[in-house]
């Protein structure tokens, strides 16, 4: 305020005010507004592709929407999401979606740290190991899960050729589809050889910021390998681990593409014959798209959303618990 | 925190000013319409098509009899397109200019007619209603009787087999005889047995594909007239057949129509497979080198309709009179004749079983069968069905359970308890 009243009331520059007063408006426009102006598009994409959306589809959820039968429309209030409670096939797809959830997350994080730890070493083309394990994370999942159904299919699959090696299948061939367990598998090798190098690489960014002699010192107390990695290396990437714990979370509990695509007629969106894989996401696109029932598709995406949230919560503390506690 | 009123007001007056930007390049949407300058308009028509429509030999005909015309072709799998047009529209915009629908979605569609063109309103009524089959004009008719599409092909059944693989397995190979083989499912499902004890392969593909021919040899199919399901009438019986096949151990268990069960043709994985006319042309271009080693004769059971598709033109389209005249030229017996020939759908103008270019034609691939003998006897005499709004998920539903069967996951039988409390569900979901 003060330093602005002294410059526009100094009595010697009145010829120049007015140019002065511009060059003060454009100074002022600069500093408050363009700031703004710059972060606008984010924000304005995010209104419209995430806020939008979520808020729209909320709105559904309250509402009857039948594409087979247009008269039946107007509110519902909660009559989508008493259904849902009662819907054996939503609970079936969570524990679904829970079960290739944790095949995937777990082995995919440990062996990731596994991974970051040696590539941290000093080793002959790291660049190359480094971006080798990143290739899988580039590759367009549509093609990398079309390929691993084939890897995984009865009569002609690569995984059944290889069980047959070790005298396994060779009367009759492991129909991975027809099984929970081998499912299941199945999916959770997909998802784990996408995100294993992804995640490597955010831990070994986050390993190679520990000072060396934090190591020197625990390895003349006497620490090994493994003592170090999971008494320094885990506790001083924590913040990494959390990050990585979330985004799994939330990747693992919307697995779409995977399950899909694994199908035998991915269009039907099955899930298997049984509906042994079918995850939460690929029950609503069916009951969105094949049942033509929009309104109980909105209402299952939001109670999806609040699984998410809760899950992701849990794990945040549960995270911040392991990486020390401290 | 600042939060006066001039604050909001710079963050909204900004926000405006970026929502100007962001929108200021999309103000002109993409036209498909551009004038050639010699006073008619030039115009591309998007068609979407699944299975083998013709179009694609057809398409450079009209292109150069009608040179404002230029036919995008946008070919994909079944299921895909129709969900394709279903979400377009919702979205009320983005749907091709005509698309292709199919039986197993027409009641679908039909519900929805105010999103498609009546054809009624461009006199489709006056000049087509009495060539069809009457059901066939009435399947894709609303109940307030908007007319959404008119009629391609009928699905009429046959009879599929491999001589080749008869011949190795000491079965008879000419039609005649190999037809007296089966005069009845039971009587086919025995023949499989002795070809899958001679030869050690399958003798079908899958067991699915017995069960939607038989179904639609009943009289009744999933639902009746009051939208209600009745599983004990045709389900029941196609069901049973499926069910004996795969006890008889005669079935592949291929998933029909996806990449498995090509593979399966290519690896003479079967020797017999039941087929709609429309499936000739998905045969001829899935193992064109198994040109000659392929014959047609009688289905065990009778006449039944299996499939069978409509041209539609959705309301989304800014051609609609240049849509309608390709739609009207394509089902004229000309091309109607040139489909047949090329790709093998059987036409559903009944006119059309008497022209001699149908009658008397021989399919090459298919060891000169007489296609056109074949499949017009069956498409002249049949009984159709009533399909009901819930016909297709009922469907996957009960196909599902057979898969399970085939797959040694549900003894057969437990299956058909478990089919009818899956068509329950879905029945149920009808609301």
């Amino acid at each position: 305020m003060a330093l602005t009243d002294v410059r526009v009331a100094r009595p010697e520059e009145p010829k120049h005010a007015p140019p002065n007063r511009a060059k003060f408006w454009l100074y002022r426009f600069d500093t408050k507004t363009v700031p703004y102006l710059l972060i606008a598009p984010f924000f304005l994409l995010f209104a419209v592709f995430g806020l939008f959306p979520i808020i729209f589809n909320g709105i559904v959820a309250l509402r009857n929407w039948r594409l087979d039968d247009p008269t039946l429309t107007g509110w519902a209030g909660m009559a989508n999401f008493s259904a849902l409670v009662q819907d054996t096939d939503f609970w079936d797809a969570l524990l679904n979606t829970f079960g290739i959830f944790i095949l995937s997350t777990v082995p995919q994080l440990l062996l990731a740290l596994m991974i970051a730890n040696l590539l941290n070493r000093k080793l002959r083309g790291s660049t190359f190991w480094r971006i080798g394990i990143l290739l899988p994370y580039v590759t367009p999942v549509a093609a990398s899960t079309l390929v691993f159904a084939i890897f995984f299919s009865r009569d002609y699959g690569m995984a059944n050729w290889l069980l047959s090696l070790v005298g396994f299948g060779q009367e009759q061939p492991l129909d991975w589809r027809a099984s929970t367990w081998s499912s299941w598998l199945a999916i959770a090798t997909m998802v784990n050889w996408k995100w294993i190098g992804y995640n490597a690489l955010l831990y070994l960014s986050a390993m190679q910021a520990i000072p060396k002699d934090v190591y020197e010192a625990a390895a003349v107390d006497g620490a090994g390998p493994w003592k170090q990695l999971w008494a320094i290396t885990v506790p001083m990437i924590q913040p990494v681990v959390l990050f990585t714990v979330i985004l799994s979370t939330i990747g693992g509990l919307q697995l779409f593409s995977e399950p899909m695509l694994f199908d035998e007629n991915p269009a039907l969106a099955n899930g298997g014959y049984d509906h042994e894989w079918r995850t939460i996401a690929q029950l609503i696109y069916k009951v969105g798209w094949r049942d033509l029932d929009l309104g109980y598709a909105a209402a299952m995406s939001w109670a999806l959303f609040l699984i998410i949230l809760i899950v992701a919560g849990v794990n945040y503390l549960a995270t911040r618990r392991l990486g020390g506690g401290k | 925190m600042e939060f006066s009123g001039r604050r909001v007001l710079r963050v909204g007056a900004t926000g405006l000013v970026a929502a100007l930007a962001i929108t200021g390049c999309s103000g002109q949407a993409l036209e498909g319409n551009k004038d050639s300058g010699n006073g008619t308009t030039q115009v591309t028509l998007k068609v979407n098509v699944f299975g083998s429509s013709g179009l694609e030999e057809l398409k450079s005909k009209y292109e150069a009899a009608n040179p404002n015309v230029k036919i995008a072709l946008n070919s994909g799998e079944y299921n895909a397109q129709h969900e394709d047009l279903q979400k377009k529209l919702v979205a009320g915009s983005g749907a091709a200019d005509i698309a292709m629908v199919d039986e197993g979605f027409i009641v679908q569609f039909r519900s929805q007619a105010d999103q498609f063109l009546n054809l009624n309103d461009k006199g489709a009524a006056g000049t087509f209603e009495a060539k069809y089959l009457p059901w066939k004009w009435k399947a894709s008719q609303s109940t307030d009787g908007k007319q959404i599409g008119l009629g391609t092909d009928v699905g009429g059944l046959a009879m599929c087999y491999r001589t080749d693989l008869f011949k190795a397995a000491d079965l008879p190979t000419d039609r005649e005889s190999v037809g007296k083989l089966w005069p009845t499912w039971d009587a086919f499902i025995e023949t499989g047995k002795k070809y899958t004890a001679k030869t050690g392969k399958k003798f079908v593909d899958s067991a699915t594909n017995l069960f939607n021919p038989v179904l639609s040899q009943q009289p009744a199919g999933f639902y009746d007239e009051t939208e209600t399901l009745k599983m004990d009438g045709g389900p029941k019986a196609g069901f049973d057949v499926a069910m004996k096949a795969i006890d008889a151990g005669i079935s592949a268990n291929l998933a029909a129509f996806q990449p498995n069960w090509d593979q399966g043709f290519k690896k003479d994985q079967f020797a017999a497979l039941p087929c709609p006319a429309w499936m000739l042309g998905h045969i001829q271009e899935t193992a064109p080198d198994q040109k000659g080693k392929w014959d047609i004769t009688a289905i065990p059971g009778g006449g039944g309709n299996w499939g069978g598709s409509w041209w539609t033109i959705p309301k989304q389209t800014k051609n609609a009179d240049e849509a309608y005249k390709l739609v009207s030229w394509l089902v004229q017996p000309e091309q109607q004749i040139e489909i047949f020939k090329t790709v093998g759908n059987l036409p559903s103008q009944p006119e059309l079983y008497k022209d001699p270019a149908v009658l008397d034609y021989k399919k090459e691939f298919f060891t000169d069968a007489p296609t056109g003998q074949i499949f017009a006897a069956t498409a002249a005499n049949l009984q159709p069905q009533y399909l009901g709004k819930k016909n297709g998920p009922t469907r996957v539903a009960v196909e599902n359970v057979i898969n399970r069967v085939g797959q040694g996951k549900l003894k057969s039988a437990d299956a058909w308890a478990e089919a009818v409390k899956d068509a329950e569900k879905v029945a149920k979901s009808a609301k």
